[in-house]
């Protein structure tokens, strides 16, 4: 017989979702799921636009009852759309307010006040796909079987001491339709003692406000951005009984003055979108990470392959240190991948795409450094190209790289600093980044 | 070295007193390679327009609740009007600085 996995392993009366003025009980969140099941049109794929966290949650639920894939993007832009539907044919939207372009639309409705019984799921139903840049421009798919996921919030449960006794309130600033955000504010509460606010939380009088209309232990989730946005405001907050920081590294010195600021412990969580989260660390406590009870890292062939129960072998993109305790260090990155705003793209991919615009005779991008959390710290793109000004240049790349990779100068040079090889060193890339 | 910018190219509409200061601190905050009198009081400053992004709103916020005391809040109603353009920005801000 098929394994089964219940949608919600809580009891029926916990909390799982935090609106404002309102708490939802698995019990509830299930009827809600129902309800939206039954209402469903027939699809293979359901595209979840919703920007709210509990219309996205009940939305992602209801397809899964009904044996539709979400699809999750945060680019609702219409070309993007666009290019959805023409690759998953039949797909329909789930919405909270959101144009859905060229997809039938389902609305979400909002959260009902009936009760019901906790369903279960096969483990082996394929529950999400999510998308990474690839280095061709096309963003590459992950499939998420509902398995995996739900053998991932058990880990995420024991990494960050989760107990039915006390149950954790997480409040979370990231996009539920992000592999972290999906992972840490939707999944974790349906399989883990913690419920998630889903009102607002991006600016730092947001997530002030959030954090006092939530009971403790209060989890704020968020990432190194929005931590740096928190403490320049020297924002007072309600007790907090941790950080979790994720998307990019956190400096140490951020974190020792978060944990001193608000009398706090700041963890990490080390995840890739393909693999979702694998491991965790006290950032102040040193540079191992200490990988999730059911993740197995082994080297192969100098790569190093993620294991974890129901999802396909992973290959990090890191270079990794093993260490004789099962811990291990990110000693940097083994590809060409640039990260920014919780996003990826291929640098040789983002290159392509320049060398491809009208007028652009040679061109590279050059990220900002990688420690650099500023709002600031964007693409530079150095190009050679006397007949192409730098609007016109701009204008070509919108709509062919995600939005967040956009260089914010573009610089006209008469030629790149290219060795023999017809290869940009690195130090000629630094010097060319610091021309005047 | 020709450095151009990245941006909006320019025309340049008149800007009122306080979208000129609104429009240097934006230009100041986000370190945006155009000086202030570029940035056009009714052109979007989000996606095609300006060129800003969720990152920039983050970072806008902070300077605008420093430099004038008004603390902006996703669950206000009016934020995507807000952040339309300087124009509407400077509106509100002007309407509910505290300094």
């Amino acid at each position: 017989m098929q394994q089964s996995i219940p949608l919600v392993d809580r009891p029926a009366d916990a909390v799982l979702f935090r609106l404002p003025g309102r708490a939802i009980t698995a019990a509830e969140f299930a009827a809600d799921a129902r309800q939206l099941a039954d209402t469903l049109p027939g699809a293979p794929y359901a595209a979840n636009l919703c920007t709210g966290r509990y219309a996205f949650a009940v939305g992602f639920a209801a397809a899964l009852l009904r044996g539709q894939v979400s699809l999750l993007t945060n680019d609702r832009s219409p070309d993007r759309l666009r290019d959805l539907l023409a690759r998953f044919p039949g797909a329909i939207a789930l919405a909270d307010g959101a144009d859905t372009g060229p997809l039938p639309g389902v609305t979400v409705p909002p959260p009902g006040n009936e009760r019901a019984r906790i369903p279960g799921i096969p483990a082996d139903r394929l529950a999400a796909l999510v998308f990474t840049s690839g280095s061709t421009g096309a963003p590459l798919v992950h499939a998420k079987r509902w398995g995996a996921l739900a053998e991932r919030n058990r880990d995420g449960g024991v990494a960050f001491g989760m107990d039915a006794a006390q149950p954790a309130t997480i409040v979370g600033t990231v996009p539920p339709q992000h592999m972290y955000g999906f992972e840490t504010t939707v999944l974790l509460p349906m399989h883990a003692a913690c419920s998630a606010w889903c009102g607002p939380a991006f600016y730092p009088a947001d997530i002030r406000a959030a954090l006092a209309a939530v009971p403790e232990d209060r989890l704020l989730v968020t990432t190194p951005l929005q931590l740096r946005a928190l403490l320049s405001d020297a924002t007072e907050l309600p007790a907090l009984a941790r950080i979790i920081s994720a998307t990019a590294p956190l400096d140490n010195a951020m974190a020792e003055a978060a944990e001193r600021q608000w009398s706090t412990i700041v963890s990490e969580i080390f995840g890739a979108t393909e693999v979702g989260s694998i491991a965790s660390r006290r950032t102040t406590d040193g540079a191992e990470w200490t990988p999730y009870a059911q993740i197995r890292l082994r080297a192969r062939d100098g790569e190093l392959l993620v294991e974890a129960p129901g999802a396909d072998d992973h290959a990090l993109d890191d270079f990794v240190e093993l260490l004789p305790d099962g811990r291990f260090r990110l000693l940097g990155r083994r590809s060409d991948v640039v990260k920014m705003g919780g996003r990826r793209a291929s640098l040789a991919g983002l290159n392509r795409e320049l060398a491809a615009v009208d007028g652009v005779e040679d061109g590279v991008f050059v990220p900002p450094d990688a420690d650099d959390h500023r709002a600031a710290a964007r693409m530079t793109a150095f190009v050679v190209a006397p007949g192409a000004a730098a609007p016109a240049i701009l204008a070509a790349l919108r709509g062919r790289i995600d939005p967040v990779f956009l260089p914010r100068r573009i610089v006209h040079v008469d030629r790149l600093p290219r060795n023999e090889l017809g290869k940009l060193p690195a130090s000629a890339l630094q010097a060319l980044r610091e021309a005047p | 070295m020709n450095i151009e910018t990245a941006t909006h190219p320019a025309e340049i509409a008149m800007q009122s007193p306080f979208e000129q200061e609104l429009a240097m601190l934006i230009v100041t905050a986000l370190h945006l390679e155009i000086s202030p009198a570029e940035i056009e009081p009714v052109a979007p400053l989000f996606g095609d327009g300006l060129g800003l992004d969720s990152i920039d709103a983050l970072e806008l916020a902070l300077a605008i609740s420093r430099e004038f005391g008004l603390e902006l809040k996703s669950d206000d109603d009016r934020n995507r009007a807000i952040f339309a353009n300087l124009r509407a920005l400077a509106d509100h801000v002007e309407t509910h600085r505290t300094k």
